[in-house]
C-alpha cells in the first residue's frame, strides 16, 4: 500500500514538473519539427494580417537620447510601414553581446536578425556561416545599390550573408590647437616625421598621445595602422600566404610593427598610466584638451567631436608609420552588418524588411544614413563628415589595408593584446614574445 | 557605567564612525554624483553641490525603469518561492533520516557550490534545449532554482537537525497524519527563519544576477534590471557621463535597498540564524 | 525515533530537488568532462576528439600555472583579510554601545549593491588621474601622478581582491555578530571574576566558542574566492597582461572571446578539481578543529 502511494507521488511530481513547463512545450514541438511548420505559417496568403515578431539582437551603446536608431527609431518606423510586424531590438555591450549571441544561436535560440564582423574572428561572417547560421540573403533586392568591396567581405561561398552598416576607417583625431601650441604646422607624412611630432608636444609640455590601453582591444587601433604600413604595403597577400602556411607571423615585418608600436610607449609618447585607462577615459581626456591625440575610429565620431572642458578643431589622419617617400597606407575595413539567421521562422518578414531599410528611397534609410557613424558603403550617399576626406581619399586610392584580425582566429588578436599589454607595462615581453605568441595561436587554431 | 568611561565611548563610536564613513566613501561619492545634472562634471568630491533628479530621470528613462523592474520582480518572487518549496522538502529526509544515502546526497547537493555557472553554461544551454524547453522570459529561473539548491538544502538540513524536535511530529503521526500532511503542516511553519533567511539570501544573488538573463531573455520588454545596466557598462557615446551611470546603479539598488530598510530585522537574522546553524 | 516514523517514502521529498540538480547542474558538468577531450568551439556542432592535447597546451602555455596562482593569490588575500576584518568589526559591534543597530545596518549596505554596480563604482574609485583616489591625493597636496592599481601588473591583482573584500564585509560580520551572540554572557562574568584581561577572554573563550561561524564564513570566502570571476570581467578584463586571469575568468575568456571551449572545458575539469581538493582539506580541518576546541 505505501509503496503504491509512493508510486502515486513520484509520478505526481514529476507531472507537476512536467507541467510546469507544458505550456511552452507543445509550442516548442512545432519549432522542433522544423521547416515544414513554418512553410505552413508563411503559405496562409493573409500575411499582412498575421502579427509578426521579429528580434533583433545587435552590440553597442544605447545613445543616449533615447533616439537610437536601433532601438527606437527603426521599430517604430517599421511598424509604420507594416502595421504587422514589431521588431524586438536590443543592445548589449561588445563583451556581453558575443556571450549571448554565441549561446543563443548555439542553442537554437538566435535572434532573427543580428549582428556580425566581416571575414573571420570572433563572430565573424564566414565562420558563423561555416557553421550554418547565417542565412544566404543574396536575393534581396537590394545589392545593387552597395559597393562591391562591401558585398564581398561579407560573403561566403560567393554568397551574402550580412548587410555592412558601412566603411569603418582607422586613424589618429588629433587637437589642431595643441598642435599650433606645440609649433606645428602641418600633418607628418612618415614615421620619423610622426616621432618628431610626437616630441615636439612632449617639449611643450602637452601628453602627445592618449590611449585606452586598460580596454585590450584599444591596443589593436594603433598597431593596425602601423602594421598596414609595414607588413603588407609590399606584400598584400600577406594574409593569404599565412592561411596556406607559407607566412609566418614571426615574420620580420610584424616584429618590426611591434618595435614601431612600443617605440610610442618607451619613448613617452604615450599618456602615463595608460594601462589604468579604459577607452572610455581616453575619449574623454581627448575632448578636455588633456592630450593632443588619440587613435580611434570613425565610428567614435560621436564621442570625440561631443564638446569637452576645451573647445578645439579636430583634425583625422592616418598614422604616417611609412618610411619617408613611401605612400602612407589606411588601415579601413567594412563595418559590421546585419545577417539573418539561418533558422528564422519569419524569413519573409525579415525579407520585407531588410528591402524597405535598405531601399536608398525609403524615409527610413534616410533616418538610418543620418544616425550612422560608419561611412555609407551604399552608392550616391555623399561622404556625410568632411574630417574624414583625407583618410577617405587614401582609401579610394586604394591605398588601404583590412584590419588585420579579419583574416585571424579570434584568439590571435586576443593573445596579441595580452602579450602588447605585458610589453607596454614593463614585464620584460619583447615584440619577438608577442609575435611568437600570435603565431602560435594562428598555427593551432588555423584550420583549412 | 562609571564616568571613567565617558572618554572610552567616545574614543569608540568615532573610531566605528570614521571607519563607516571610509567604508562608505564610494558610495556616497557616488550618491552625490548621482544628484547632479547629467553634464555637471566638477570634481566628485566637491560633495552635494548640486541637487537635481535628473540624472535620475536620464537613467530612468533609459533603463525603462519600471518594466525592469516589474520584470526583475516577476523573476525573483517566482524563482524564491520555487527554491523555498523544492529545497525545504528536499532538507527533510536528509534531516531526518540517519543512512549513508542521506549523507550522501548531502554531500552531493552541497558540492554543486563550489562550480561556477559561467562553466557549464554551454552545455546547460545544450540541454535546456534537447528538453525543448523554449528561451522565454522564464527560462532563467529554471537556473536560478538550480543554483540555488545547494545552499538552501544545506540551510534547511541545518535547521531541521538543530531546531525542529522530532517529537513533534510524532504526535502527528499517532493522529494518523500522512508524510506529505506532516511536513507540510508540523514541519514547514517551524522552518520559518531558515525561509527568511533562504529568501534574503537567495533573493539576492537572484536579484543582481545579471549571467543567466544575459543568455535566456532575449527580448527588450523582458529585460530585468541588472540586464538593464548594462547598457551603461563602457558607455563610449557619453564617456563623461559618470552621474547618470552612477544613477542608474542607485536606480538598480534601490529595491533593495527598500527590502532592506523595511525588513532590517530579518535581513540579519535571517542571514545569521540560517549560518549558525547550519 | 522508530523508522515507522520516519520511512524511507520520504525520499520522495528530494526528488524535484534532485531533479532540477540533475538534469541543469550535474550532467551538463559531466558534458565539460566530454568537452574537455575535443576541439569543440561552441557553437559548431561539429568536433573532433583530440585526447588530452587541450590539458598539455594549457600546461605548456603557463595558463595554468599563472591562472591558478592569481586563483590562489586572491583567494587567500581575501579570506584572510576580508575575515580578519569582519572579525574585527563583528567585535566592536557586537560591544554594549548605543547606536549599534545603525552602525550594523551601515556595514551592511555595501553587500546589497550587485556586483556590476560595485565594479562601475570603483572603477572609478581607482581611475588614474581623475579618479576619487587620485582627487583625493592631489587636493591634500600628494603627488599621486604614479597611482594607478588597475593598471600595473603588480597591484592589479591586490586591487580587485580588496573590491571583493569591501563587498563581502557586511555578510561577514553579520554571521559573526551571531555568533558572538550565542556566546553565553555568563561565561564572559565567570571570566571577568576569575581576572581574565579581555584579550584573554577573546582568544580563549570568545574565539573558540566561535569556531562555528568561522567556520562558515572561511569556508563560504575560500568557496567565492576560488569561483572569483565578476571583478577581473568588469574592472580589469584580466590584464593587464595576465595578471588578473582568475582560473574561471580565463575559462570564460576562453569559451566566449577565443571560441576555444574545448579548452576552456579542459580549464574547466583542473578548476573542477582544485576547488574540491582544497574545500575538501578545509572542511574536513575546520570540522575536526571545531570539535577538539
Amino acid at each position: 500500500m505505501k509503496r503504491i502511494l509512493a508510486v502515486i507521488i513520484a509520478l505526481a511530481l514529476a507531472l507537476s514538473l512536467l507541467s510546469g513547463c507544458g505550456g511552452s512545450q507543445k509550442n516548442e514541438d512545432s519549432i522542433a519539427t522544423g521547416g515544414t511548420n513554418n512553410q505552413e505559417d508563411t503559405q496562409k496568403p493573409v500575411e499582412d494580417v498575421k502579427p509578426v515578431t521579429l528580434t533583433m539582437l545587435v552590440s553597442g551603446n544605447k545613445s543616449p537620447d533615447g533616439k537610437d536608431i536601433e532601438l527606437d527609431i527603426l521599430p517604430k518606423m517599421i511598424k509604420e510601414k507594416f502595421s504587422n510586424i514589431n521588431l524586438e531590438a536590443t543592445k548589449l555591450p561588445d563583451e556581453q553581446y558575443n556571450t549571448s549571441i554565441k549561446t543563443k544561436l548555439a542553442a537554437g535560440e538566435g535572434p532573427d536578425i543580428f549582428l556580425v564582423w566581416p571575414k573571420t574572428g570572433v563572430c565573424g561572417a564566414i565562420d558563423l556561416s561555416k557553421a550554418g547560421y547565417l542565412m544566404d540573403i543574396s536575393g534581396y533586392n537590394i545589392w545593387n545599390n552597395f559597393a562591391k568591396g562591401a558585398v564581398e567581405d561579407m560573403s561566403y561561398d560567393g554568397k551574402v550573408r550580412a548587410v555592412a552598416k558601412g566603411l569603418d576607417l582607422l586613424g589618429i583625431y588629433y587637437n589642431k590647437a595643441l598642435f599650433q601650441k606645440a609649433g606645428i604646422t602641418e600633418e607628418p607624412k612618415d614615421w620619423t616625421s610622426f616621432l618628431g611630432v610626437c616630441q615636439k608636444l612632449k617639449d611643450a609640455g602637452i601628453t602627445p598621445i592618449v590611449t585606452g590601453d586598460k580596454d585590450p582591444w584599444y591596443l589593436q587601433f594603433a598597431l593596425y595602422q602601423i602594421a598596414a604600413n609595414v607588413v603588407y604595403p609590399d606584400d598584400m597577400d600577406f594574409d593569404v600566404k599565412l592561411q596556406a602556411g607559407e607566412e609566418s607571423l614571426t615574420n620580420p615585418k610584424w616584429v618590426k610593427a611591434i618595435e614601431m608600436f612600443n617605440e610610442l610607449y618607451a619613448k613617452g609618447y604615450v599618456v602615463k598610466n595608460s594601462l589604468g585607462i579604459g577607452s572610455a577615459q581616453a575619449c574623454s581626456m581627448f575632448i578636455d584638451g588633456k592630450a593632443a591625440m588619440i587613435f580611434d575610429g570613425t565610428w567614435d565620431y560621436n564621442t570625440l567631436m561631443a564638446k569637452g572642458e576645451a573647445e578645439f578643431e579636430r583634425g583625422f589622419m592616418a598614422t604616417p608609420a611609412n618610411e619617408s617617400g613611401k605612400a602612407t597606407y589606411a588601415s579601413a575595413s567594412t563595418a559590421a552588418g546585419y545577417a539573418v539567421n539561418a533558422s528564422t521562422k519569419n524569413a519573409d518578414a525579415v525579407k520585407q524588411v531588410f528591402e524597405y531599410w535598405f531601399d536608398v528611397n525609403s524615409s527610413l534609410f534616410a533616418a538610418y544614413r543620418d544616425a550612422s557613424s560608419s561611412i555609407s558603403v551604399v552608392k550616391g550617399v555623399p561622404l556625410e563628415n568632411e574630417l574624414f576626406k583625407g583618410v577617405y581619399d587614401i582609401y579610394q586610392n586604394g591605398k588601404s589595408v583590412y584590419f588585420c584580425n579579419q583574416m585571424w582566429p579570434g584568439a590571435v588578436a586576443t593573445d596579441m593584446e595580452t602579450k602588447l599589454q605585458e610589453m607596454i607595462g614593463g614585464q620584460k615581453t619583447t615584440p619577438q614574445d608577442v609575435t611568437k605568441a600570435m603565431d602560435a595561436k594562428f598555427k593551432e587554431l588555423w584550420k583549412n | 557605567m562609571s564616568k571613567k568611561d565617558f572618554p572610552k565611548k567616545i574614543l569608540i563610536h568615532t573610531g566605528i564612525i570614521l571607519f563607516l564613513i571610509l567604508n562608505m566613501y564610494p558610495l556616497i561619492i557616488a550618491l552625490s554624483s548621482s544628484l547632479r545634472s547629467p553634464n555637471n562634471m566638477t570634481s566628485p568630491l566637491n560633495l552635494f553641490n548640486e541637487f537635481t533628479l535628473e540624472s535620475y530621470k536620464l537613467a530612468f528613462e533609459r533603463m525603462n525603469f519600471s518594466r525592469s523592474l516589474l520584470n526583475s520582480l516577476i523573476l525573483t518572487i517566482i524563482s524564491v518561492a520555487f527554491v523555498v518549496v523544492v529545497t525545504s522538502m528536499s532538507a527533510y529526509p536528509m534531516a531526518r533520516i540517519k543512512s549513508n544515502v542521506s549523507k550522501f546526497l548531502y554531500l552531493f547537493f552541497l558540492s554543486g557550490l563550489i562550480v561556477p555557472g559561467q562553466m557549464v553554461i554551454i552545455p546547460i544551454v545544450q540541454m535546456i534545449k534537447g528538453l525543448h524547453i523554449p528561451s522565454t522570459q522564464f527560462t532563467p529561473i529554471l537556473m536560478f532554482v538550480t543554483c540555488s539548491i545547494p545552499f538552501s538544502s544545506f540551510l534547511y538540513t541545518g535547521f531541521i537537525k538543530a531546531s525542529v524536535p522530532e517529537e513533534m511530529e510524532e504526535a502527528a503521526y499517532l493522529d494518523g497524519a500522512g508524510l506529505f500532511r506532516r511536513f507540510w503542516i508540523i514541519v514547514f511553519p517551524l522552518l520559518l527563519p531558515a525561509t527568511v533567511s533562504v529568501i534574503i539570501t537567495q533573493g539576492m544573488w537572484i536579484w543582481n544576477d545579471y549571467f543567466f538573463n544575459l543568455i535566456f531573455i532575449s527580448k527588450s520588454s523582458q529585460t530585468p534590471l541588472p540586464l538593464a545596466m548594462l547598457g551603461f557598462m563602457g558607455d563610449k557615446e557619453n564617456p563623461t557621463q559618470w552621474n547618470t551611470l552612477f544613477a542608474a546603479c542607485f536606480l538598480c539598488a534601490l529595491p533593495l535597498i527598500l527590502a532592506f530598510g523595511v525588513l532590517q530585522k530579518y535581513f540579519m537574522s535571517g542571514l545569521a540564524s540560517g549560518a549558525v546553524k547550519g | 525515533m522508530n523508522s515507522s516514523v520516519m520511512k524511507r517514502s520520504m525520499y520522495l521529498f528530494v526528488l524535484p530537488a534532485l531533479i532540477f540538480y540533475l538534469l541543469f547542474w550535474i550532467f551538463p558538468i559531466l558534458k565539460i568532462f566530454q568537452y574537455s577531450v575535443s576541439d569543440y568551439n561552441g557553437f559548431v556542432q561539429k568536433f573532433n576528439y583530440i585526447g588530452m592535447d587541450n590539458y598539455i597546451s594549457l600546461f605548456k602555455e603557463g595558463v595554468l600555472v599563472n591562472s591558478i596562482k592569481n586563483t590562489l593569490i586572491y583567494t587567500a588575500v581575501f579570506v584572510l583579510f576580508g575575515n580578519i576584518f569582519s572579525l574585527c568589526l563583528a567585535f566592536i559591534l557586537n560591544m554594549n554601545i548605543a547606536g549599534k543597530g545603525v552602525y550594523r545596518s551601515v556595514a551592511y549596505i555595501p553587500t546589497l549593491f550587485s556586483a556590476i554596480v560595485v565594479g562601475f563604482i570603483w572603477s572609478y574609485v581607482y581611475m588614474p588621474d581623475s579618479g576619487l583616489i587620485s582627487s583625493v591625493l592631489k587636493a591634500i597636496g600628494i603627488d599621486g601622478s604614479d597611482f594607478n592599481p588597475l593598471g600595473v601588473g603588480t597591484t592589479a591583482l591586490y586591487a580587485i581582491v580588496f573590491v571583493e573584500i569591501w563587498k563581502n564585509i557586511g555578510t561577514n560580520t553579520i554571521i559573526f555578530l551571531a555568533g558572538l551572540q550565542t556566546i553565553p554572557n555568563e561565561l564572559i562574568e565567570a571570566g571577568k571574576i576569575d581576572g581574565c584581561s579581555s584579550w584573554k577572554l577573546t582568544r580563549y573563550v570568545r574565539i573558540p566558542l566561535l569556531a562555528a561561524s568561522i567556520t562558515i564564513n572561511v569556508t563560504l570566502s575560500v568557496v567565492n574566492g576560488l569561483k572569483a570571476f565578476d571583478y577581473p570581467f568588469i574592472m580589469t578584463n584580466g590584464g593587464p597582461g595576465t595578471a588578473t586571469n582568475t582560473l574561471i575568468f580565463k575559462i570564460f575568456k576562453y569559451a566566449y572571446n577565443e571560441q576555444l571551449f574545448g579548452k576552456a572545458s579542459a580549464l574547466g575539469v583542473v578548476a573542477f578539481t582544485i576547488i574540491i581538493i582544497i574545500t575538501g582539506i578545509l572542511v574536513m580541518n575546520l570540522r575536526k578543529k571545531e570539535v577538539s576546541l
